[in-house]
């Protein structure tokens, strides 16, 4: 009997070793997560609009059939990711996601002004760039930090009515989404002065 | 003899334990990380920015699009208020008070995922377009057989889901959980 109980709980303890092991590596070993299939409907440096999911039909996204949604990949290596451009005056969001599929960083349409999407998405060492050059100033711009270079953004527009749907799918389809080739120069920025300290380079020159 | 028994024993309860566990962690009826207001369950950590080890299994699992814990929150219910599995061949009332958000929206799917409404022109309802009482609550109903007032008409047989998604609502950054109320789902008749 007690060797039966002894064989019983190794047999847990290794299950529970295997559980921990199965969820552990799970995030590393799927294929099928949320940034592959970003990356098959998605070129970085352009906006992609995701299909409202039909009655009857698969929803492997859990879309909201309600919402026109818009997908915006970026490669920070190539520069500063943006998402801009002017949207209605109805509920919109927006998500920035990494490789893991997680979401950090989201908002709503009540953190912009006068319903302008200025969405700037910068790595560490941009980031650092962007605060010598004080650029926070401008105040409708939303600046996220991404920890890692390979991102997308998505963005959500509830219309009012069903039948405004795809007109307000083509409104997304119309917002910016690209990468800048240098870091944006504020308009009032005082120029250096004569012998002073030079400006920082910008990750990337203009092609 | 005896020990290639135990041995086989101990390996059956490993895996059958393993597995099972890791399976019931992922699937979306898990507990696991689960807010609970009614027969509503909700999964907060989906959206957030350092999600636990569980919900980034759960993420990399699903590859859903998760709403961003700013964007808002997406409620499932399975059961209705006594925790009867939902119906599709039954009439449902869902009856109340939502949480706070800008705007809300309601659509019965099967098992799968996939939206079972019958018109193509109403396959879901929204915040927007509802008959409220002088209170700000709503009455809907949703079922195959057709009631007054506000009805999503939804075919098929056997069990469904009823997913309720918050937009810009301040219980998705886990503000106002303990006051929070959600609509009752009530059982009517069934075909």
């Amino acid at each position: 009997m007690t060797r039966f109980v002894l064989w019983t709980l190794g047999g847990v303890f290794l299950g529970l070793i295997i559980h921990l092991i199965v969820i552990l590596n799970l995030p590393r070993l799927a294929n099928n997560d949320l940034w592959n299939r970003m990356a098959a409907i998605a070129e970085p440096g352009e906006i992609a609009l995701l299909d409202a999911p039909a009655i009857g039909e698969g929803n492997p996204l859990e879309l909201d059939p309600a919402l026109a949604v818009a997908v915006c990949r970026l490669d920070l290596d190539d520069g500063p990711g943006i998402v801009s451009g002017r949207l209605p005056d109805d509920f919109w969001s927006v998500s920035v996601f990494n490789t893991d599929g997680i979401a950090f960083f989201s908002t709503t349409h009540r953190a912009a002004t006068a319903n302008r999407l200025n969405l700037g998405i910068f790595n560490p060492a941009q980031t650092r760039l962007l605060a010598e050059r004080d650029i926070a100033e401008q105040s409708d711009f939303l600046l996220v930090e991404s920890p890692g270079n390979q991102v997308f953004a998505t963005v959500r527009l509830a219309p009012p009515h069903r039948a405004m749907l795809e007109s307000y799918r083509k409104r997304l389809a119309e917002l910016d989404c690209s990468n800048l080739p240098a870091l944006p120069v504020v308009a009032n920025e005082p120029p250096p002065a004569e012998g002073g300290a030079p400006v920082p380079a910008p990750p990337r020159q203009p092609q | 003899m005896r020990f290639i028994v135990y041995l086989l024993y101990a390996a059956l309860i490993a895996l059958g334990l393993g597995l099972g566990l890791s399976y019931y962690a992922l699937t979306d009826g898990r507990l696991v990380g689960a807010r609970q207001i009614g027969p509503w369950l909700a999964w907060p950590e989906t959206g957030g920015p350092h999600p636990d080890p569980y919900t980034r299994a759960y993420l990399a699992r699903h590859g859903a699009l998760q709403l961003g814990s700013s964007e808002g929150l997406r409620f499932v219910a399975e059961t209705d208020s006594d925790g009867q599995p939902l119906d599709a061949a039954c009439t449902y009332l869902v009856d109340g008070k939502t949480p706070t958000a800008t705007l809300w929206t309601l659509s019965a799917v099967d098992p799968d995922g996939r939206n079972i409404a019958v018109s193509a022109s109403l396959p879901y309802l929204d915040s927007y377009h509802l008959t409220r009482a002088a209170d700000g609550s709503a009455m809907i109903a949703i079922g195959p057989n057709l009631v007054p007032g506000d009805w999503l008409e939804i075919a098929g047989t056997g069990a469904f889901r009823l997913v309720l998604r918050l937009y810009d609502t301040p219980i998705a950054g886990g503000r106002d959980w303990s006051s929070s109320e959600m609509p009752s789902i009530t059982r009517g008749r069934c075909a």
